[in-house]
């Protein structure tokens, strides 16, 4: 079994890729990781509100319409709107100060695609941790007993980051946790422009990484009443673990 | 004459029937929450028991008779101990599962263990039914056994999930990667990894 992880900054922060493979190794792996940072750096280039060049940028001076964008940002346009509806407007990314600004739901959107061209290329288990939205294939391989584990990852208690508050067992899906503690209080009720104070931190396990992140915002937003949001079909397997602010507690669903 | 006598034997006759049924205004849900979630905010629950309030009468006095015996003490005691809203004390034990309630009767009312399913109530579209697991006291699952399906789904599957209130408490585990919000530096991430590798997890 080969192993490669391999750390790069990308978006502002690190993305962190851990996979193993029975057939994929060497050089075709090494090219298999290269194909995925030139992805990250692309994502960068398209999405980035703090290049002028980027098509979010100009979408949000309104210099592109949203149909002459590449295929991946209107994509990812398609998405902000299902999770705006999702969340009934919690996640919001057209009512952030100065246009729209879908990187509530880039960065899980991302690492799922990132772990999809290392599936593609033959790796068989994969983690992408793109700044803690995790993208998850396959289990990871155990070299100690010779076996195959779903990836346990934890969440970070926001009060004490050196902490695992909650482990999830995932052998493929997504994991995203949304909060105030790292960039301090960058989130906001677009309902009312305030700061979100529903949540100290909110996980969101599932299927789907760009509505894991989406959600995970969302419910920093909508507090416990988010918990409506998980019975509509669309995010039936989807798992919500949140911190509330003042009680050492949390909740999940 | 013969009809003041029709229109008070009426009267007396409805009063009568007012009083014989005991109001149907909680649902399962709501005994679940009584149970186990001494935090986790009553929204969920009461957008469970709105939908669910609409339950035949006939089902909900029909687990009020099986039911006020056995599972009132139960549910108070618990009630009392987790600090819930005393919104439920007659009504919504009345409407936790009979047989489970029948069960649970003998034991000492102290620790609630084992699987109960709530009854089958219609909500005007189709028929909800909720299946709690409770160790100690507390809720360790629920899940819907029956929701109603079609086109009301979204909106019927929303009263189903049920928020499980827990004690935030430190966790060892081994992992293979941790889930925080965003990290905005190199140096900050590599001094988490490093941290979580020292405290063993």
């Amino acid at each position: 079994m080969n192993q490669l992880r391999r750390q790069f900054p990308v978006w502002g922060t690190i993305v962190d890729v851990d996979c193993f493979s029975q057939s994929v190794g060497g050089a075709q792996l090494d090219r298999a990781m290269e194909s995925v940072i030139e992805f990250c750096e692309n994502v960068d280039r398209d999405f980035s509100t703090y290049k002028d060049e980027s098509w979010v940028t100009r979408l949000r001076q309104g210099k592109v319409a949203i149909v002459d964008c590449p295929d991946d940002v209107r994509v990812v346009w398609e998405l902000c709107a299902t999770a705006k509806d999702l969340s009934d407007g919690a996640f919001d990314p057209w009512a952030v100060d100065g246009g729209f600004d879908p990187s509530g739901l880039v960065k899980g959107w991302a690492a799922d695609k990132c772990a999809d061209l290392l599936v593609a290329a033959g790796v068989g288990h994969v983690q992408v941790n793109a700044a803690g939205d995790l993208a998850l294939r396959g289990g990871w391989f155990d070299s100690v007993t010779g076996v195959v584990k779903p990836w346990s990852i934890g969440v970070v208690n926001p009060d004490e980051r050196t902490e695992i508050v909650k482990v999830f067992d995932i052998t493929d899906g997504a994991i995203a946790t949304s909060g105030t503690y790292e960039r301090g209080a960058h989130i906001h009720d677009p309902l009312n422009g305030l700061i979100a104070i529903g949540a100290k931190s909110a996980t969101v396990v599932g299927p789907e990484g760009w509505l894991c992140d989406a959600m995970a915002t969302a419910v920093m937003v909508g507090g416990q009443d988010s918990a409506q949001w998980f019975g509509q079909p669309e995010l039936q397997g989807y798992q919500v673990f949140a911190v509330n602010r003042h009680e050492q507690t949390a909740w999940s669903i | 004459m013969k009809r003041a006598l029709l229109i008070a034997g009426g009267t007396v006759g409805g009063l009568g029937a007012v009083l014989a049924i005991t109001p149907p205004q909680l649902g399962p849900t709501s005994a679940i929450n009584i149970a186990g979630a001494p935090i986790a905010g009553a929204d969920t629950t009461a957008s469970a028991s709105a939908s669910s309030s609409s339950a035949t009468s006939a089902a909900t006095t029909k687990a009020t008779a099986a039911a006020t015996k056995s599972s009132k003490p139960v549910a108070t005691k618990s009630a009392s101990a987790t600090k819930t809203p005393a919104s439920g004390n007659s009504a919504a034990s009345n409407s936790a599962n009979p047989t489970a309630a029948a069960t649970s009767a003998q034991a000492a009312p102290a620790a609630i263990n084992g699987t109960f399913t709530g009854p089958s109530v219609n909500v005007n579209y189709g028929n909800v039914q909720v299946k709690i697991t409770v160790v100690n006291g507390r809720i360790t699952d629920a899940v819907a056994v029956k929701a109603p399906t079609g086109k009301n789904d979204r909106y019927t599957n929303m009263a189903v999930p049920i928020l499980k209130a827990q004690t935030l408490k430190a966790q060892s585990a081994n992992i293979q990667g941790a889930s925080g919000a965003s990290y905005t530096s190199y140096g900050w991430f590599t001094s988490l990894q490093g941290a979580i590798a020292l405290a063993g997890l």
